[in-house]
């Protein structure tokens, strides 16, 4: 199991190695795109929304970077957290959701805790995604979105979290026919994944809650 | 001698499945230690991450809901996972500062949002309600000689801007009740460095580079095994603990208790009302060397 294990480590590192050359290739003939601050490019309206809906101000940022000191999925992302709020004081909005960061956000509160002056990037995070619903040239980090997506309709369907459907629903769903299947058999052994879980008498009510909020956001009553 | 201790108690969706014996050993300490606790009856999912992800208002709006629920039986709101722990937090906090946010969910629930109710972790009981004196006069098989890492995660001290169960940078409050229960602890670094979560379904791969350095740290200070409060941390560090060391040539072979299990056994409870048997990495060498057994 272990060696089948390193044999897909293994593969996925020589697709990694494949994609960057690649890429670094395509970078060679692909003139990069550069930055221009200017009042046609600043979207001021976007990062107002931003700010009301998170209740922070950017603007209270002043670049210190402890919150991508601290950030553990800073690695991961190519706009590190203290970049999207110096991107968001620029107006350049369309560069943070077209990229992966806000997906990698782990929403651990990490950057929230250490801010010296109290900017609350993890309500930013929240904002940018809700707001990349309708944004146009918005990334699509399918997995987490899909992952994401899976989980509430597991809430509106069971009214709890039916770990053993999610994870199989998501396999399906992403292609991944094989992801942790070594796992599955050990997990049911251990009686951690169950086949049946029991649902809720009140189930009526959070299909009312689904529902309710839907019909606010139609009316545009709700946040 | 203070009055019984009484709680409603909200497990949370793991407990019910990949994390049962943390709820299995949770009724069985309390039970232990004549605290009450009554299972909210229909509680519902509490939205964790993915929620408030991509949509504040339901998140909010699912946690009111559950603290409605929760308000029907007696006594305050235990809570056993970090992440329920830090969004019912969090949805109290929030509505009671933003009066429109209040307006809008009480809408969707179509009932008032209940705030002055008092929401704890598992741990916060053991170690302020309990207090460790009256937790010490239960242990009747002191932990001795088991060196532990607290782990703390992410959420368990978070959000910051409410009362909370201790400091955010530097909590304390695992190794007060673990040394409550005779066992030692060790000093370490990545105790609050988060595990990924629930990326555990979506990125793995991301959950695995994370769950190494945690793995690592905890064996660097020489740690026989990992303490945790919250079954995501538990998911991460045990059940791909076997992938971990195949990916990276390693040998951590380090137990990941729940909280709950480690005072049960310095209590005297036994293996199978523990749910030791459950747990990924067998625990059972170990407590033999210990003498814990």
């Amino acid at each position: 199991m272990q060696s089948l294990s390193r044999h897909f480590t293994l593969m996925s590192t020589v697709q990694f190695l494949i994609g960057g050359i690649l890429l670094s290739i395509k970078g060679c003939f692909v003139k990069k795109k550069k930055m221009i601050i200017s009042q046609e490019t600043m979207d001021v309206d976007f990062v107002r929304k931003v700010e009301a809906l998170s209740g922070t101000s950017v603007r209270r940022c002043f670049q210190c970077g402890k919150c991508s000191a601290g950030c553990p999925m800073a690695t991961f992302m190519e706009h590190p957290p203290n970049r999207v709020v110096r991107l968001l004081q620029l107006g350049q909005w369309q560069r943070i959701l077209a990229g992966r960061s806000i997906w990698y956000c782990a929403s651990c509160e990490t950057c929230t805790t250490r801010c010296p002056n109290k900017v609350d990037l993890t309500s930013i995070m929240d904002a940018l995604r809700k707001l990349s619903w309708d944004a146009e040239g918005a990334s699509k980090e399918s997995y987490v979105q899909l992952a994401n997506k899976l989980f509430l309709q597991n809430i509106r369907t069971y009214g709890r979290q039916y770990e053993m459907r999610l994870a199989a629903v998501f396999n399906v769903k992403s292609g991944q026919f094989l992801k942790d299947l070594m796992l599955g058999p050990k997990l049911i052994s251990k009686g951690k994944l169950k086949m049946f879980q029991s649902k809720n008498k009140n189930l009526s009510e959070i299909e009312k809650i689904f529902t309710r909020i839907e019909e606010m956001r139609r009316k545009g009553e709700a946040l | 001698m203070k009055e019984k201790l009484n709680y409603s108690y909200y497990p949370g969706c793991s407990l019910h499945a990949s994390a049962g014996e943390y709820d299995l050993s949770t009724r069985e300490l309390f039970k232990k230690l004549k605290i009450g606790l009554t299972e909210v009856p229909d509680w519902f999912c509490c939205g964790a991450t993915p929620a408030h992800n991509v949509d504040e208002l339901l998140s909010l709006s699912l946690c009111a809901k559950n603290l409605e629920l929760a308000d029907k039986v007696e006594g305050d709101l235990a809570v056993a996972c970090a992440a329920c722990f830090s969004r019912l937090k969090t949805t109290q906090n929030v509505l009671s500062e933003s009066e429109v946010k209040r307006k809008q969910v009480e809408k969707a629930i179509d009932a008032p949002v209940i705030l002055d109710s008092h929401v704890k972790h598992l741990l916060e009981i053991l170690a302020r309600d309990l207090g460790p004196e009256r937790l010490a006069q239960s242990v009747n098989k002191p932990l001795s000689g088991l060196k532990v890492a607290c782990y703390y995660g992410c959420l368990l001290t978070r959000p910051t801007d409410v009362p909370n169960l201790d400091c955010v940078e530097a909590p304390t409050i695992m190794e007060d009740v673990l040394k409550a229960v005779g066992a030692e602890t060790v000093a370490w670094t990545h105790r609050m460095e988060c595990c990924g979560a629930n990326f555990t379904l979506s990125r793995p791969g991301v959950v695995i580079q994370l769950t190494n350095a945690i793995l690592d740290s905890a064996k660097a200070a020489g740690a026989d095994c990992v303490m945790v409060a919250c079954p995501l941390c538990h998911g991460n560090l045990d059940i791909r603990q076997k992938e971990i060391e195949g990916v990276y040539s390693v040998n951590y072979n380090l137990p990941v208790f729940y909280l709950t299990q480690l005072v049960g056994l310095a209590v005297g409870l036994g293996p199978d009302k523990l749910g030791l048997a459950a747990m990924m990495v067998n625990p059972l060498p170990l407590l033999k060397e210990k003498g814990l057994l």
